[in-house]
């Protein structure tokens, strides 16, 4: 075995009792041993959280579980009984449901549609849409969601009621395990709650669920036990989720003790005013905003998603024409909805859908750097490839990208590199203002960190930071001023030391109460203050 | 050709300069891979030359002339390559070939160019060229129009308008500077074919060497992430057509002097000859990824095999159907070469 | 990809059906026909008769050959004082020609003279003219039934290879080749009329024991034949004669000759195009020979449509009727001839 030292404390080696047991599974890959000896066992009625790192293998383990992928050594039971599916369509049938980060929903048809895709509710081939409304409505009730008609279309539900949707077509097979693949990702605090709610009502039921999320504070409030991957392997198995430290996690995943950690404030230097917004607002999404920057400080914005923190930073960036007011950088006002005016002026963006938005996944590292500054490298439109070269890979250096090789394929990058390979391609073009749409989404704890000290150490250099995130706690602990923003208004502006979590999440939620199609789901205590008190600072 | 820009290992970035070497990098050893398969097919093609021609095939006048057949599709699919990479499709590109041909040829632009040189028809056939591929570009990047739908129109527009401006006559071109070009030699070689060489070698070299080509990759690879990158990308799109419609300029002279005529009829299915040619050549139809030796690499495969089967006096049919298997099995080889670095 | 053409050409415009493509119609066949020739040799079909109104129809001018057509009917319709032409809008479509047809009908013209986008499609309106009364002159392209023209009037597509292969056979015989490497390129392939041609040149050139060596086929374009012969002249290192289909697609066939520096073979076109007669007639090229597919027949079916119409026979002719069906020969026409021809030359 390769747990070394962490026997699962409370599995039987014959995973009797359990719903799903896993041991010794190994997957190898050309070049990659994705899976390299990973042990689980789920009980049914249970949430088991899967936990690791980007790359540790979480991915890889549930598609094996979904049958997507199959195995090369190591032995799944499922109710007891040893089991290799096929395909995910077989998965399915024996009652084990995925819900795939991306979700696999078709946007063009009903919500019912969607739930009994690949299994239509039809006789003759005809299909019978009476029946599967009211089966996909009986199968909303029983989640808790009887305000999602079935006939509607899915491309106007938000992304939480897309994820009832998944669910229901989870139950629709009758799982009896679902897996989760990071379901929190798209989703505010209020929706995360719904959830949560959705989550514990299945359990309740006996339906076992595998929850991965990178965020540990939704670990402890819905998971039973926990489960830590490392380098493809169970370093850590059934753990109980609630009192096991944050710490202790986090050294599980990482081998290192740290999780937020965010680094010195630099001291009031020598500031002038770089980025001046007046009275902007754009029709429907945002209205009468105002803020400046200064060089080397770092304001951010905290809101929920949807309350139109995205939309005011792309406008200031000039990526959508505003409505009214007008973005002032260094005194000089820039051309109303000009992405290239600001960058002239020394914008820079790392955009919130890294994947879609930031990067040319198919290209190598180094010209995801140069593409901004080609110019630079280039005598009179000629590019010299030497010169681009080095630039990028000082860059990289400095950042500790890792990889650092430039020519590798950026999509190869885990998702807090590909982070710091936009960072770089500002960088490299001199950038003076940052303006950074969730820098840590879908980035694992430990280059979250390294993500913090590198966003200090540019505000310390004078580069002046406009930073968005949805975790209340990254704003808070990184920026120098903080600007609460909730229905495209911003509704508080106050320095970050004068903030506690719990100030921002009332002005937030005290928005909110009135809109939201799932309002009526939603408690009074969306969120469970994150546990600040196991954070090293 | 998105890998052909070899560079050096990072570590050795101090003393770095150009090296070969592409097959070092991921994409590179695959863009290399799929070349090597073109060069492969090529060299399987001229073997059964050598074999079922009794020495017809390899000889230097033949070779010549598979250069010069392939010179004229060869500088539309230059064009159509910096398209394709860009993200977008012209479909046009056989009709604007015949419309700047035909404009080209007209009794009046020929009493001009006798008068004041060759040089005025061939700066009508460039001006018609770029003129139209500005035209394409204008509406698909500012008109924000799908590119198969603008180019389609234009496709059916402009062989209309040459169709009514030669009166569906063949036009001949009696300004003998224009015939020289494909009787012209130099060692042996005909003009068109340093022609078409020079095309191909500063297309490359836009392609891979200047910013102008970076972008190109970058705007067909994310356009989303490029505009955010503060590349305007509507600018560049609008660009690559224009692109295209110089190649037509300078093919519809090509093609000019080698049938001494201009007609409506010129350039007919151009359009798939080129897009055909792109695509074996291992650039992705979606755009962002593609090698312009590739397609040239393609454009030599087709236009080999049509000179195999005539050299051995066998009927078209079987032509095509060579054609398309070959079509099939190089989409099929690019699939097994992306699964394999994925 | 010539697959594709091909279909093209097939749906739209093959059409053009048996002898469309190649041979195309001068304007000025009035003076040749109706003209000096005729007047002093015929009778009294010049004189005026009794007035008729010819109706007429024919497909959209795709190509230079049908645009000639039209243009050849009208002008002869002009010469004579008697008669008052009614061409329709000409169309690609069956059903409009049909329709239009069905107007000329209703209009009870005197005389129709039809050339159908497709023969098949259009037998039946051709049947209801006639059992209504009004001669139907049909032009080209043949109706299924002769109960659907009056007189049918057409090229011959057969002779057209008969002719290139007696010329071919008969000049190397004379020069005493005893295995000549004889080329050939053909037009599009899958239509019946160039089968048509290609068995003439066969079984013309079997008589003088010969055969094709190397037979490849272009589109009827410019550009094609430049390409195919270019192709022909690397596969035939030595050839000794070549009879090329269509006059037009020949421009690019002696585009590539002349690239290619070949001069030792002589070559025989087809149609007749006056840009070939000119270079027949200057014989410094190749082309020693062509052989037309008649360009005059539209302005001799508006003539025979008068002369029924008005119930008068041919006057050269012993009958009182004017024939029910005529195919015209093909010409042979050389250096020695050209200048006969050459005012019925087509301008491609």
């Amino acid at each position: 075995m390769r747990t070394r030292g962490f026997p699962p404390p409370d599995t039987d080696p014959a995973g009797a009792g359990a719903l799903l047991s896993v041991d010794g599974l190994v997957k190898q890959f050309p070049g990659v041993r994705a899976l390299d000896g990973v042990t689980l066992s789920v009980r049914p009625g249970e949430v088991h959280c899967l936990l690791g790192q980007n790359g540790a293998g979480k991915s890889t383990l549930i598609k094996v579980l979904s049958g997507a992928h199959t195995p090369d050594a190591g032995m799944i039971r499922w109710r007891g009984r040893p089991v290799a599916f096929p395909t995910p369509l077989a998965a399915l049938r024996a009652g084990l449901a995925t819900i795939y980060q991306e979700l696999d929903l078709v946007d063009g048809l009903t919500v019912a549609e969607n739930v009994f895709l690949g299994h239509e509710r039809s006789r003759f081939g005809f299909s019978l849409r009476t029946k599967g409304n009211a089966e996909a409505a009986a199968l909303l009730r029983r989640l808790g969601h009887p305000d999602i008609a079935p006939g509607r279309p899915l491309g106007t539900l938000p992304a939480a009621g897309r994820q009832i949707v998944s669910m229901a077509r989870a139950l629709s097979y009758d799982a009896r395990l679902i897996v989760m693949d990071e379901p929190s990702a798209v989703l505010d605090a209020g929706e995360v709650d719904t959830l949560f709610r959705v989550v514990r009502q299945l359990t309740a039921d006996g339906v076992a669920v595998v929850y991965i999320s990178h965020r540990l504070d939704e670990i402890r409030q819905i998971g039973d036990r926990v489960t830590v991957l490392k380098d493809g392997r169970t370093v850590a198995a059934g753990l109980p989720a609630r009192t096991t430290t944050t710490a202790e996690l986090v050294r599980l995943m990482t081998g290192r003790t740290v999780e937020y950690a965010f680094g010195e404030r630099a001291g009031p230097a020598r500031r002038r005013e770089l980025l001046r917004v007046n009275g902007l607002g754009r029709a429907g999404e945002f209205a009468d905003v105002s803020f400046t920057v200064h060089s080397g400080e770092i304001v951010g914005l905290a809101g929920l998603v949807g309350s139109g923190r995205t939309e005011i930073v792309e406008t200031v960036y000039g990526a959508r024409r505003p409505t009214t007011g007008t973005v002032t950088v260094d005194g000089r006002r820039l051309r109303p909805g000009s992405v290239r005016a600001a960058v002239r002026a020394g914008l820079g963006l790392c955009p919130e859908e890294r994947k879609s938005q930031g990067l040319f996944g198919e290209d190598p590292v180094y010209r995801n750097v140069s593409v901004a500054s080609l110019a630079r490298y280039a005598t009179a439109g000629f590019v010299a490839p030497a010169r681009e070269l080095a630039a990028a890979a000082r860059a990289l250096t400095d950042l500790d990208v890792r990889p650092g090789d430039p020519r590798r394929p950026v999509r190869t990058l885990s998702g807090g590199n590909q982070q710091k390979v936009v960072l770089a391609r500002w960088l490299v073009r001199g950038c003076r203002l940052l303006v950074l749409d969730e820098p840590t989404r879908g980035v694992d704890v430990g280059a979250r960190t390294e993500l913090y000290r590198l966003i200090r150490r540019l505000a310390a250099d004078g580069v002046g930071v406009l930073l968005v995130s949805s975790e209340i706690p990254e704003v808070l602990g990184l920026a120098d001023r903080v600007l609460v923003v909730a229905d495209g208004r911003v509704v508080h502006e106050a320095p970050a030391a004068d903030l506690t979590e719990a100030d921002v999440l009332d002005l937030v939620l005290a928005e909110r109460d009135t809109s939201g199609w799932q309002r009526a789901n939603q408690g009074h205590s969306a969120v469970v203050p994150h546990d600040r008190s196991e954070e090293p600072t | 050709m998105s890998d052909e820009v070899a560079v050096p290992p990072v570590d050795e970035h101090a003393r770095v300069e150009r090296s070969g070497g592409a097959g070092s990098t991921w994409g590179g050893r695959l863009a290399a891979v799929r070349g090597l398969g073109l060069v492969g097919v090529l060299v399987v093609l001229g073997v059964v030359g050598v074999v079922t021609t009794h020495g017809r095939f390899l000889t230097g006048g033949n070779l010549v002339n598979i250069l010069t057949s392939s010179s004229i599709v060869g500088v539309v699919t230059v064009g159509m390559t910096f398209v394709i990479i860009g993200g977008g499709i012209d479909l046009s590109v056989g009709a604007l070939v015949a419309l700047a041909s035909v404009w080209a040829t007209t009794l009046a632009t020929q009493s001009l160019a006798t008068s004041y040189g060759a040089w005025v028809m061939v700066f009508c056939a460039i001006a018609v060229g770029v003129g139209s591929g500005l035209f394409n570009g204008i509406l698909i990047a500012y008109g924000r129009l799908v590119p198969f739908i603008v180019t389609l129109g234009m496709m059916v527009a402009a062989r209309g308008l040459a169709q009514s401006i030669s009166d569906r006559k063949t036009q001949l071109v009696t300004v003998q500077p224009i015939n020289a070009i494909a009787s012209g030699e130099l060692f042996g070689i005909p003009l068109m074919v340093y022609l078409f060489a020079a095309v191909v070698a500063v297309g490359w070299i836009v392609l891979n060497r200047t910013t102008f080509g970076r972008r190109t990759f970058a705007v067909g690879g994310n356009a989303e992430a490029a505009r955010l990158a503060g590349i305007d990308v509507r600018l560049h799109t609008a660009l690559l057509y224009v692109v295209s419609g110089l190649c037509c300029g300078i093919a519809a002279i090509m093609i000019m002097a080698l049938t001494t005529t201009g007609s409506s009829t010129h350039g007919d299915l151009y359009e798939l000859d080129a897009i055909a040619a792109v695509i074996i050549g291992g650039t992705l139809l979606t755009g962002g990824r593609g090698t312009l030796v590739g397609s040239i690499l393609g454009v030599l495969v087709f236009t080999t095999i049509t000179n195999l089967f005539v050299l051995n006096n066998l009927p078209t049919e079987v032509q095509n159907i060579a054609k398309g298997l070959i079509i099939f099995a190089a989409v099929l080889l690019q699939r097994r070469g992306r699964a394999s670095s994925a | 990809m010539t697959d594709l053409n091909r279909r093209r050409l097939l749906a739209g415009g093959a059409i053009i059906g048996t002898g469309g493509l190649l041979a195309a119609c001068t304007g000025n066949t009035p003076k040749e026909n109706a003209g000096g020739a005729v007047d002093a040799a015929r009778g009294d079909n010049a004189k005026a008769g009794k007035h008729v109104t010819i109706g007429f129809s024919a497909p959209q001018a795709d190509h230079g050959w049908v645009a000639a057509i039209s243009k050849n009917a009208a002008a002869e319709a002009k010469q004579y004082s008697d008669v008052t032409f009614q061409p329709v809008e000409a169309t690609n479509d069956v059903t409009k020609q049909i329709s239009s047809i069905q107007t000329l009908i209703d209009k009870k013209v005197d005389a129709l003279v039809v050339l159908p986008f497709d023969g098949k499609a259009l037998t039946a309106v051709a049947r209801k003219a006639m059992d209504a009364g009004i001669p139907v002159v049909n032009l080209d392209r043949v109706f299924d039934t002769p109960l659907g023209y009056r007189t049918w009037i057409g090229g011959d597509n057969y002779g057209m290879g008969q002719s290139a292969g007696e010329y071919v056979g008969k000049r190397l015989k004379d020069a005493g080749v005893a295995k000549p490497v004889i080329g050939e390129v053909a037009g599009i392939d899958n239509l019946a009329l160039t089968q048509d041609r290609s068995r003439g040149f066969k079984e013309a050139l079997a008589k003088y024991g010969y055969r094709v060596s190397i037979r490849q086929s272009a589109q009827f374009t410019v550009e094609s034949g430049q390409q195919v012969m270019s192709n022909i002249l690397q596969a035939r290192p030595k050839l000794d004669a070549v009879w090329n289909h269509d006059d037009d697609q020949g421009v690019g066939v002696l585009a590539a000759v002349t690239q290619a520096h070949r001069s030792e073979f002589f070559m025989v076109g087809g149609a007749g195009s006056a840009n070939a007669m000119r270079l027949i007639k200057a014989d410094k090229s190749v082309l020693k020979c062509t052989v037309t597919y008649p360009p005059t027949m539209a302005a001799s079916a508006v003539s025979l449509a008068r002369l029924i119409a008005q119930g008068r026979g041919m006057s050269d002719l012993t009958e009182r009727e004017v024939p029910a069906y005529m195919v015209l020969a093909s010409a042979t026409v050389t250096k020695d001839n050209v200048d006969r021809y050459l005012p019925l030359g087509f301008e491609s």
